[in-house]
């Protein structure tokens, strides 16, 4: 294979001067007459950033950064013809992903079931199969993998409660009902890789005794809908399901069922009410469904990554996957990075990575010209974690330890513009639409708390209410039902312990520091800055502008939504925002 | 398809074991063909036929960049395994005609994966 070099300047701000070192690398080789045999490459995004120009030879993978015009000439001669490091700036690769549960995603064909048994699909099955459900169940204790919904809870215990409860039906579930806000992980593991989860619940079937499993998947994915009947539908052809499996004596039937949009339903004792029929309703645990689930039967749960991971475990052993991750989270964990971030999708890392190196690493730090100011885990469940804690590991007790949690992997980050007390009003906004109702803690302390945030970032809040949120707050986690009013006041606690000074502004104040809140912030036109170009009467969409290119324009405050847009489009930076 | 034994599962692997062969992937999951993975295909598919490549096209899931898509992962005997990210018409039928045809990689339109 010939020489391969990839070029890009990730520079923050500033000129792009890829062109300009490409230019400068070709001059170099066709003074040695090489540009027959090295392939320059221009790219948009070399896997490193804010690292100054960067240089990568393949295929050694030689990685340069902050590379200089002068170090052109040592790349060409060290790296090109002799084949070996330019030592000045070589650098060692930084944060990279590791894929188990997205091992076939982008991989296989998610509609061909050969080309999943060509990545060694259902062959832990067979393996299961031939020894008892016992060493199955030894191996995922050994594997400590635990529950991906959110809590955490160790698989391989759940399972051995749900073999070991009396009964002769038992049944496995799998929790496709995604919904936190920002999440996606498990809907692109469905579309992608659907054989593999549906192997881990055949699995998870034998180990526990099931004969018989519920796809409950909600009904805004119909793609992962469709890929899993298709699957579904492939398996009971190849005699993967029905009875009799690989020629043993187990037998075992899957079905779908579809969430009809509440987010309460992905708590396990409502998803059960609604796979019955009934309306989803969470009920009191104990007794919990390993004892007493899905028709009053012995059922266990599992979340889609969960069961993903199963496959592989089996395959190559507990002890292999135990070896990944930190002493007490094991594994890796999916991610759905997105917010105000650069490269926004899903990354799968080991337990125990820092956060910086998912934010500015992986996912290539804030959208141009903004700084990164937090990110928020667990959805609505969660809580934020301030920039300056960043070199925090990701797993379930550090994350739980800084007030947030792991949920089921949503990852949103938030950049400079974005208001704390907003951010906890969007979330307890949305738990208090999702809130089923049946208990008043959840119902009414919700509300409560919502109108008290609306009250301050309108800016008519006071000193009391703040204490008044934390009581409310403290008196729902400790008296609700289920786990969404348990965990709702989350993320207000945590933009309260973490950003105090930010609710103090808004309280005392009256001001909005991040300049969001729009009954707290006004737009001005400086008229010694201002080029009358009209780009801000252009933009605005309330025509709240006035003025033409030769007096000048101005804001109307009383028409004036303070939607910010002509602030964005102003290029002189001549609108300000207080 | 037959009753699958623990011997059949095996030939089943070995047969559709990835043989050495030249590809191009288009990503098929929801954020792919929200972002016009579908145009992409036919384009792709169209070109091939059009230059007789010796080029395979296939469908695959989300590879998880969903900003970049609709990606496409091109994998040609003797270059770089490599992803085109945001591609659209023009750069489709470029990955045939250079890519795959002239052995040349493409500029400004290539991302990293960052998988190990």
């Amino acid at each position: 294979m010939g020489k391969t070099v990839f070029i890009k300047d990730t520079t923050i701000g500033g000129k792009d001067r890829t062109r300009d070192v490409y230019g400068i690398l070709l001059g170099v080789l066709r003074e040695r007459g090489l540009e027959n045999n090295v392939q320059l490459v221009r790219v948009v995004d070399i896997g490193v950033y804010g690292q100054g120009v960067v240089v990568r030879v393949l295929p050694e993978n030689f990685l340069y950064t902050h590379v200089e015009d002068a170090d052109i000439v040592g790349i060409v001669e060290q790296s090109l013809i002799g084949g070996k490091p330019f030592a000045a700036k070589l650098v060692a690769e930084g944060a990279r992903q590791l894929r188990i549960v997205l091992r076939n995603c982008g991989v296989i064909d998610p509609e061909s079931i050969e080309e999943y048994i060509a990545k060694d699909g259902y062959q832990a099955l067979a393996k299961v199969l031939s020894d008892t459900p016992e060493k199955t169940l030894q191996e995922m204790k050994t594997s400590g993998l635990r529950g991906r919904g959110g809590a955490g809870f160790p698989t391989g215990m759940k399972w051995e409660f749900t073999r070991k409860s009396p009964g002769a039906q038992k049944y496995i579930i799998c929790n496709g009902d995604e919904g936190d806000p920002g999440a996606y992980m498990d809907r692109s593991v469905l579309e992608g890789d659907p054989h593999s989860v549906i192997e881990g619940m055949i699995i998870g079937g034998y180990a526990i005794g099931a004969s018989k499993g519920y796809f409950y998947i909600r009904a805004e994915y119909p793609l992962a809908i469709e890929r899993i009947e298709k699957a579904l539908h492939q398996c009971r052809e190849a005699g993967l399901l029905g009875k009799n499996i690989f020629g043993s004596s187990f037998s075992f039937d899957v079905e779908i069922r579809l969430g009809a949009g509440a987010f309460v339903c992905g708590e396990e004792t409502a998803l059960i009410a609604s796979i019955e029929g009934k309306r989803g309703y969470p009920s009191p645990r104990p007794p919990f469904p390993s004892v007493k689930g899905l028709w009053g039967k012995p059922t266990c749960i599992n979340n889609v990554e969960t069961l993903a991971n199963i496959p592989v475990i089996l395959l190559k052993g507990g002890a292999w996957f135990a070896g990944i991750g930190t002493a007490s989270s094991k594994g890796t964990k999916v991610f759905a990075v997105t917010g105000k971030v650069k490269n926004s999708g899903l990354v799968e890392v080991p337990m125990g990575t820092a956060i910086e190196d998912i934010v500015y690493g992986i996912g290539g730090g804030a959208l141009a010209g903004k700084s990164v100011k937090a990110i928020q885990t667990g959805g609505p469940s969660g809580g934020v974690i301030p920039k300056e804690h960043f070199s925090t590991k990701v797993d379930y007790e550090s994350l739980q330890q800084m007030g947030s949690i792991m949920g089921s992997g949503g990852m949103i980050v938030m950049d400079e513009d974005d208001c704390m007390p907003d951010i906890a009003k969007f979330y307890l906004g949305f738990c208090v639409d999702e809130s089923c109702g049946k208990c008043a803690p959840c119902r009414i302390g919700g509300t409560q708390m919502l109108r008290l945030l609306t009250k301050v970032t309108e800016g008519e809040g006071t000193p009391k209410d703040l204490e008044q949120l934390e009581q409310i707050s403290h008196a729902m986690q400790k008296a609700s039902l289920c786990g969404l009013g348990q965990t709702a006041p989350n993320p207000v606690l945590s933009t309260l312990h973490y950003y105090r000074a930010e609710y103090d502004a808004h309280v005392k104040n009256k001001k909005c520091p991040a300049c969001k809140c729009a009954k707290l912030v006004r737009f001005l036109i400086m008229s010694e800055k201002c080029v009358k170009c009209g780009m801000c009467f252009k933009a605005c969409p309330v025509n709240a502008i006035s003025g033409n290119r030769e007096s000048g324009y101005l804001i109307d405050q009383t028409k004036c939504i303070r939607c910010g847009q002509c602030f964005e489009a102003c290029k002189p930076r001549a609108i300000s925002r207080s | 398809m037959e009753k699958l034994t623990k011997d059949g599962l095996e030939k089943l692997r070995q047969q559709h074991a990835a043989a050495d062969k030249n590809y191009i992937k288009v990503g098929f999951s929801s954020c792919g063909i929200a972002a016009g993975a579908q145009e992409v295909y036919d384009v792709l598919c169209e070109e091939v036929r059009k230059h007789n490549a010796d080029v395979e096209i296939k469908k695959c899931g989300c590879v998880g960049m969903c900003s970049a898509e609709p990606l496409v992962e091109v994998r040609v005997k003797n270059m770089p395994r490599v992803f085109y990210g945001k591609v659209d018409k023009e750069t489709a039928i470029k990955i045939v005609e250079k890519h795959v045809g002239a052995k040349m990689l493409l500029n400004d339109r290539i991302y990293d994966m960052k998988v190990s």
